[in-house]
């Protein structure tokens, strides 16, 4: 098969990641999150944190309650001397594309890259209706709970799921979540317990939601040769594309994510076999919507983490697939990988991003 | 003595947006009683759209009245709503293929239980009609009952929404003995243990060597500091002011401290007394009328709630030379 992989001119590898335990409530201030990670990712390196070429960090002000929250958050990079850095308003991993980009101008060689979010102050089922569209949903208190809801009840009627296969990926989640340090919900459940739960959204229930969240990752970037100093085993991304579709949900068909297929053309996900997935399966239902988008195939591992069903930071959700990734694939635990990111509710933006033990 | 405060704030903010040529005569048209469709090739949408969503091309205003009836294509039974949904009561979401429209609505449907797709619905409109999409909500065609609604005078071109977050959270572990040792009439601060710099109010963490700091890492430092700058205030009046006499914001390195304590308010002394160098003491209120309710996780380092005033100690100013560095 001919790849219709956009290529990148300049090789890019992740050499350091790190994420904190998934908090259901973490106590203390958010950049001692980002401390945390941002400390062991400089250290995984060896890299002197005056050397990082680039700082870029995913995070909301509206999680945090504050306007230019995201300004103090810099305290865990440590901003002195003065450090070059940017923002987005966005999951880390979508602050990691921006990373890639920026590396391949060539003229700097490593990029720090950091997602974080406390999502216990507040309330998210408030907050992300401000997601919605202004005029249409977001006075309505259009939620994303709500709406996955719809997706769901859209992919049961059309025949694509069950509430069994919803109920399935939520047992495989919490029971892979309990090999992971740093997940929130993990235990043992059987399909049938779960299906015997009250509904919460039909056709949903409390556990095909994700759980509320804490936490922060971190990931470092490195170009070319710079990639091979700092790490014995430097995983190269060989692709990464995100796309976006409308955001007035009613025009769109539920059940299947164009822009997830798209992306998954872009990358060149079929170049190779994938050994691992993770997938930002915020919804039990987005599993099913995902693997069949992105055609995986029935020996690709899914979400071995538990995935976001088990521990969601948000802004830092998407970011962890990748880092989890990225170290499967250092330890040895396959030689390709896909990390997926989502922003915004019912898979509407969806990002996807190969990496390969292989240096391309 | 006052209680530690506990954090709980609704974050704000009145959004008023313009509404355009399709959204405009929509929002107008809800609030007269009617939903609009709009024409975009052979197919109308509902919500209208200035732009054709497969190709993101303009589409001029052609605007056709849809519904009041529809079809359920799809629903969820929200059996837990939010304050922000528009009923407090269980009720459904769902994808509504309004009668003229073939693209579906997403609205809420006020039912006694889960509404099954192909259910009949009605649109209803509230009493009180602002043109906003919550004037509308549907319910079974059954429940539905005749509406007589008279138009309003002028088109909705503006829309408002008054978005609201609210934030409840424990002060951090280090801000919580910091407000206690205020109540006490002690100031805490923390020493790093990388650097050995003493700073108060302490972040919890050591910003500049990016270390972590525990309860270890807290001293107590003397109320008796020096004055590195400040500012005189003359109050402008306006909504909401609440100080009408001049006053001095200063900030004070505390003795043993490498960083200065931010935002005091004194209130008693004028220069040219006051002065960069200028030594002074705290002068607590007494135990019981100690008050720290105004600190929160990130703004307050030593509230007037829990002093009457800074005296100065008649000690030798100090040199203003050996302050720079510190001038905040």
């Amino acid at each position: 098969m001919v790849s219709r992989a956009t290529t990148l001119r300049e090789p890019v590898a992740v050499v350091a990641a790190a994420q904190t335990k998934s908090h259901r409530r973490f106590e203390d201030a958010e950049p001692q999150l980002i401390m945390e990670v941002v400390n062991q990712v400089i250290e995984q390196s060896g890299l002197d944190r005056h050397d990082i070429g680039f700082t870029i960090a995913g995070s909301c002000d509206y999680l945090s309650g504050m306007p230019f929250a995201f300004v103090s958050n810099i305290d865990g990079v440590g901003a002195w001397p003065p450090v070059y850095e940017s923002h987005v308003e966005m999951d880390g991993a979508f602050a990691l594309f921006e990373g890639v980009v920026r590396l391949q101008l060539g003229d700097i060689d490593t990029v720090l890259v950091i997602g974080s979010g406390k999502s216990s102050p507040g309330t998210p089922r408030n907050v992300f209706p401000l997601q919605t569209d202004p005029y249409t949903m977001a006075p309505l208190g259009l939620d994303p709970i709500s709406l996955a809801g719809l997706q769901a009840d859209a992919m049961v009627r059309a025949g694509t799921a069950t509430e069994r296969d919803f109920a399935e990926v939520v047992s495989r989640s919490r029971r892979d979540a309990m090999s992971n340090p740093f997940a929130q919900v993990a235990k043992d459940i059987s399909v049938d317990d779960l299906l015997a739960e009250p509904y919460h959204t039909t056709p949903l229930r409390q556990h095909d939601l994700p759980p509320i969240s804490d936490g922060a990752c971190a990931v470092l970037l490195a170009r070319g040769a710079t990639a091979e100093q700092l790490s014995d085993n430097p995983v190269w991304i060989t692709g990464i594309d995100n796309r976006i579709e409308t955001h007035h949900f009613g025009h769109c068909d539920l059940t299947t994510s164009p822009s997830t297929s798209l992306a998954a053309e872009k990358v060149g996900l079929h170049d190779g076999p994938i050994d691992v997935a993770e997938l930002c399966v915020r919804y039990s239902p987005e599993e099913i919507v995902l693997r069949q988008a992105m055609g995986l195939a029935d020996g690709t591992t899914i979400n071995p983490s538990g995935g976001p069903l088990a521990a969601h930071p948000v802004m830092a959700t998407g970011l962890i697939r990748i880092a989890e990734v990225a170290t499967r694939l250092a330890n040895g635990e396959g030689r390709r990988g896909v990390a997926h990111a989502a922003s915004g509710a019912c898979l509407q933006q969806n990002q996807l991003c190969v990496l390969d033990r292989e240096r391309p | 003595m006052g209680d530690l405060p506990v954090i709980d704030y609704t974050l704000s903010f009145p959004y008023t947006r313009t509404t355009g040529p399709v959204m405009g005569p929509f929002l107008t048209a809800l609030r007269d009683g009617q939903i609009l469709g709009g024409r975009c090739g052979d197919r109308v949408l509902c919500p209208p759209l200035e732009y054709d969503p497969d190709t993101g091309a303009e589409v001029a205003p052609d605007l056709v009245p849809v519904g009041p009836g529809g079809t359920v294509t799809g629903s969820t039974w929200v059996s837990t709503p939010t304050e922000k949904h528009p009923f407090a009561e269980p009720f459904a979401f769902a994808t509504i293929a309004l009668d003229g429209a073939d693209t579906p609505l997403i609205h809420a449907v006020k039912a006694p239980g889960p509404v099954e797709a192909g259910t009949r619905v009605m649109a209803q409109f509230r009493d009180e009609r602002v043109g906003a999409i919550t004037d509308v909500y549907f319910v079974p065609e059954a429940d539905a009952v005749e509406q007589t609604i008279a138009p309003g005078d002028e088109p909705v071109e503006i829309t408002e929404h008054l978005i609201g977050v609210r934030i409840q959270e424990d002060l951090y572990p280090f801000r919580k003995r910091y407000a206690q040792a205020l109540l006490d009439g002690k100031i805490l601060g923390q020493r790093s243990p990388k650097s050995g710099k003493v700073y108060v109010p302490s972040r919890g963490y050591d910003n500049m060597e990016r270390v972590p700091m525990t309860e270890a890492d807290d001293v107590f430092l003397p109320d008796i500091g020096t004055v590195v700058s400040f500012t005189e205030i003359t109050p402008i009046q306006y909504h909401g002011q609440t100080e009408t006499d001049p006053y001095i914001r200063c900030a004070i390195l505390l003795d043993g401290a490498d960083q200065p304590v931010t935002g005091i308010d004194i209130r008693d002394l004028r220069p040219p007394e006051f002065k960069v160098g200028l030594r002074l003491r705290c002068v607590w209120r007494p135990p019981a009328e100690r008050d720290v309710s105004e600190l929160d996780n990130r703004m307050g380092a030593i509230p007037e709630g829990v002093y009457e005033r800074w005296e100065p100690t008649g000690e030798p100013d100090v040199n203003p030379d050996e302050l720079r560095g510190q001038a905040w």
